[in-house]
């Protein structure tokens, strides 16, 4: 009985001890430290991306529909505006492209982008663990990554339906799914290739790469968007504005 | 002109750009609209006003600039103006300070098309001269 515990301590343990050594990459310290340098903040770069905007995502009939019925909504005012103007965060793939930088922190088996805008954050699990079976609806997803050479790819899926696939009539269902590439073009440039595909959505994968300039200066900023959002759009879309200040003469 | 000067007005124009970017919807290629929309504002129109600042909000997701106007009666009506973040305009230059209560400015804006006295701040004049772009078209 004892041989065979110490057998199974073996078979679990040696494996384990043998990646600790030969390490998948940004799971130590160590090497993290061969990885490309992340630090100061990025923000997305004027017109968005080394190749303009890219084309656009090629919808499924309903969805191309849907897309056609928001817009024709918009078109006679019946829809002014998204809840974004209620501070509802914009969730994925909308988050990364704010008008606000992002950081991007390496730490042994995780990679974390705090994202200024409405104050998010995404956890990139890099430690080797895969998606869960049945995930969480949520607004950023759930992500795990790993490096190839200097690329960051990163794997997302678990998004909920409330979000918006581009302009927010152009929605996506819950099969989304998002990998995105992380490079280093320039020392001071990163871009970030996107790639979406979702089976009721798409009728093929999105592709679109942005980048980003470096900002070593700066540092995140607090934006707590109900801080005095004077901004609202009421249920049926339509767009408001608050102009109510003390002492009103 | 020295060579800070020629940074300053580079880096100008730069936020000019994004400004108009982000005003048309154009910066991110269509994927994601910033905070709200502009249907309520009038982008064809420049509107020009002359007042005191009762108060500067630093606040997210927007500044607010609040002015009184004297109107031709003796009477004052005061405007609010919507203009970027905290987080946006601090790192182009502004600060909290940029409106101090009592400063005498010009400034212009997007009306609103409802006709109340509000509107997206384009740029403003300050007490000294100096001109101020938050959003927009900038100067010239």
């Amino acid at each position: 009985m004892q041989v065979y515990r110490w057998l199974l301590v073996a078979i679990v343990a040696l494996p384990l001890a043998a990646q600790a050594q030969s390490g998948r990459e940004g799971d130590t310290w160590e090497s993290l430290a061969k990885l490309p340098e992340l630090g100061g903040l990025w923000e997305i770069t004027f017109g968005g991306g080394p190749r303009g905007p890219g084309e656009p995502p090629s919808l499924t009939p309903p969805y191309a529909a849907r897309l056609k019925s928001y817009q024709e909504a918009e078109a006679r005012g019946d829809i002014q505006d998204t809840p974004a103007a209620n501070c509802v965060p914009n969730g994925m793939p909308g988050i990364m492209t704010q008008p606000y930088p992002i950081e991007i922190l390496l730490t042994p088996g995780k990679v974390t982008i705090l994202i200024e805008a409405y104050s998010q954050w995404r956890q990139i699990f890099t430690d080797g663990r895969e998606h869960p079976e049945d995930p969480d609806l949520t607004f950023n997803g759930h992500s795990i990554g790993h490096w190839e050479g200097d690329t960051l790819v990163v794997d997302s899926v678990g998004f909920t339906t409330d979000t918006a696939l581009g302009s927010f009539g152009m929605r996506h269902s819950d099969q989304m799914r998002i990998v995105e590439r992380f490079r280093l073009a320039a020392p001071d440039r990163l871009e970030i290739e996107t790639t979406i595909t979702d089976a009721e959505a798409l009728t093929k994968p999105w592709t679109a790469t942005r980048a980003y300039g470096r900002h070593r200066d700066w540092t995140l900023a607090e934006y707590v968007c109900q801080q005095n959002n004077r901004n609202f759009t009421t249920d049926d879309g339509k767009a408001g504005i608050n102009l109510e200040h003390e002492g009103q003469p | 002109m020295n060579a800070s000067s020629t940074v300053t007005k580079g880096r100008m124009r730069e936020f000019a750009c994004w400004a108009v970017a982000l005003a048309a919807g154009l910066l991110l290629g269509g994927v994601a609209a910033a905070h709200h929309s502009f249907s309520v504002f009038d982008m064809q129109t420049d509107k020009v006003i002359e007042g005191e600042i009762v108060e500067f909000q630093w606040t997210n997701p927007h500044t607010w600039t609040w002015i009184d106007v004297t109107n031709a009666d003796g009477s004052k009506t005061r405007w609010g103006l919507e203009g970027m973040s905290p987080n946006f305009l601090g790192r182009r230059g502004w600060s909290k300070n940029t409106f101090k209560p009592g400063d005498k400015v010009k400034a212009v804006i997007w009306p609103l098309k409802s006709g109340e006295p509000g509107g997206t701040l384009q740029r403003a004049t300050l007490p000294d001269g100096t001109e101020v772009v938050n959003f927009g078209r900038g100067p010239g």
